[in-house]
C-alpha cells in the first residue's frame, strides 16, 4: 500500500478531496494521512498530490506486518509484558532480571 | 504636527480639514506612513493607531485588542513578554522553505546484481575447467573481465542510488520536522500573546471604564459592550498618542475639545 501524509493545510484539503472522489483507491483514511491501494491508480493519485504540494506531501510504501514477521523473542517479550501482574511496571524494569530483550538493545537493532 | 493639503500647510495640534475633501482614511494612512499624501509631518504612531487611529461612524473595534495596544503604547509590560520575544525569535530563525532535493536515481534491483554475480562465478568456473583440460581460456578470461567490470559498475550505481534515496529522505524529514516545530512555536506564540493581552486588559479595565464615563457616548453596564466609536475614544484617552488621530465623528463640541478629551493631536476630517 502507499502511505500519503499531508504536512500542510492545503495538502490536507486536497488529500481529503482525493479520498472523497476516488474511494476505490483509498484503503483507509486517517485525518491527515491515508493509505492508497498499491495500484497504478493509487500511485497516480499519490503522485498528483506530491506534484502539487511538493515535500508537504510525504509518500511511503507500507507492507503488512504480521506477528510472525518479528523474531520469537520479541513476541515472547510482548506477551509476557502484557501479562504482567503490576500494570504500572515500566518495561525496562520488567525486563531487567528476566530473560527479556533490553529496550536500548531493541532500539539499536534493525528488524 | 504639520499637514499639507494642496498649497496650504497647517501647523497645529488640532487641525480642522472639514470642507477640504480629505478623507480620514487618507490622513490615518499618512500618519502610519502607508501613504505620502496628504503630507503629514508628525511623531510616530504607537500600536494603538492600528485599531483606533481613525475614528469614524461605521468603524468596528476589537476592544480588548485595542485596549491591550493602548497599554503597550504606555510601555506596559507583562510576564509573558520574554516568552513572546523568544517565540518570535525562534519563528524567524526557522526556514520554512522546502529544501532542494538531490536528483532521485532509479533504484537498481538486488536481483540484477545477484544475476551478474552468478555470471561472474560461471565465467570463473569455465576458466578453471578449461585450464584443467589444458584448453585455451583466453575467451573465457575476456568474458570474465567484461562481466566483472559490469558487476562492479552496477554495484557502485546501486550504492549511489541507495545513498541518494537516504539523502532525499533525510532532507524531507528535516523539512517536515521544521514545519512541525514552526507550527508548535506559532501556537505557543499565539497563546502567549493571548495571555499577555488578557493581563493588559485586566490591568486597564478599571481605567477603561472610567474613560468610557468621560468620553461622549452611551456607557453600557459592561464596558466591553460599548459601541466601537465610544470604545475607541476611551481607548485613545488611555493610550499614549503622540501622533494625530483622524477624527470623523461629531461627538465633541469642537476639534479642540476632542483633542483635550483624548489628550492627543487631532485632525478633524
Amino acid at each position: 500500500m502507499i502511505l500519503v501524509v499531508a504536512h500542510s493545510r492545503a495538502g490536507r484539503r486536497d488529500l481529503r478531496n482525493v479520498c472523497r472522489s476516488h474511494e476505490d483507491c483509498v484503503v483507509r483514511q486517517f485525518g491527515r494521512a491515508a493509505l492508497f491501494s498499491a495500484t497504478e491508480f493509487g500511485a497516480f493519485q499519490a503522485l498528483r498530490l506530491r506534484e502539487k504540494h511538493g515535500l508537504d506531501i510525504q509518500l511511503g510504501r507500507v507492507e503488512p506486518f504480521e506477528p510472525v514477521d518479528a523474531p520469537t523473542r520479541l513476541r515472547e517479550a510482548a506477551r509476557r509484558y502484557e501479562d504482567r501482574d503490576e500494570p504500572s511496571t515500566p518495561y525496562r524494569q520488567f525486563a531487567s532480571g528476566r530473560d527479556l530483550p533490553d529496550p536500548d538493545e531493541m532500539c539499536g537493532a534493525d528488524l | 504636527m504639520r499637514v499639507r493639503v494642496g498649497a496650504t500647510t497647517y501647523e497645529s495640534d488640532v487641525i480642522d480639514l472639514r470642507g477640504r475633501g480629505v478623507s480620514g482614511a487618507a490622513v490615518a494612512a499618512s500618519v502610519r506612513g502607508e501613504r505620502c499624501l496628504p503630507v503629514v509631518d508628525c511623531a510616530s504612531p504607537t500600536a494603538v493607531y492600528e485599531y483606533a487611529g481613525r475614528v469614524h461612524p461605521s468603524m468596528g473595534l476589537r476592544t480588548r485588542t485595542a485596549l491591550a495596544a493602548a497599554a503597550r503604547s504606555r510601555g506596559e509590560e507583562t510576564p509573558h513578554d520574554t516568552e513572546i520575544a523568544a517565540h518570535r525569535e525562534e519563528l524567524t530563525a526557522i526556514d520554512p522553505s522546502p529544501p532542494e532535493l538531490v536528483e532521485a536515481t532509479e533504484a537498481i534491483p538486488d536481483a540484477a546484481v545477484a544475476d551478474l554475480r552468478e555470471t561472474v562465478a560461471a565465467h570463473r568456473g569455465r576458466i578453471t575447467a578449461r585450464r584443467a583440460v589444458g584448453a585455451d581460456a583466453d575467451a573465457a578470461r575476456a568474458d570474465l573481465r567484461d562481466a566483472a567490470t559490469t558487476l562492479s559498475e552496477r554495484e557502485t550505481r546501486r550504492a549511489a542510488a541507495r545513498e541518494t534515496r537516504e539523502l532525499r529522505r533525510e532532507a524531507a524529514r528535516a523539512y517536515r520536522d521544521r514545519l512541525e516545530r514552526r507550527r508548535e512555536v506559532a501556537d505557543a506564540l499565539a497563546n502567549a500573546r493571548r495571555a499577555a493581552r488578557a493581563t493588559l486588559v485586566d490591568r486597564l479595565a478599571d481605567e477603561f471604564a472610567a474613560a468610557l464615563a468621560v468620553v461622549p457616548g452611551q456607557t453600557p453596564d459592561d464596558p466591553f459592550d460599548a459601541s466601537p466609536v465610544t470604545a475607541a475614544l476611551a481607548v485613545l484617552r488611555l493610550a499614549e498618542t503622540p501622533a494625530p488621530i483622524a477624527l470623523e465623528v461629531d461627538r465633541f463640541p469642537s476639534p479642540v475639545a476632542s483633542s483635550d478629551a483624548l489628550d492627543a493631536p487631532v485632525v478633524r476630517c
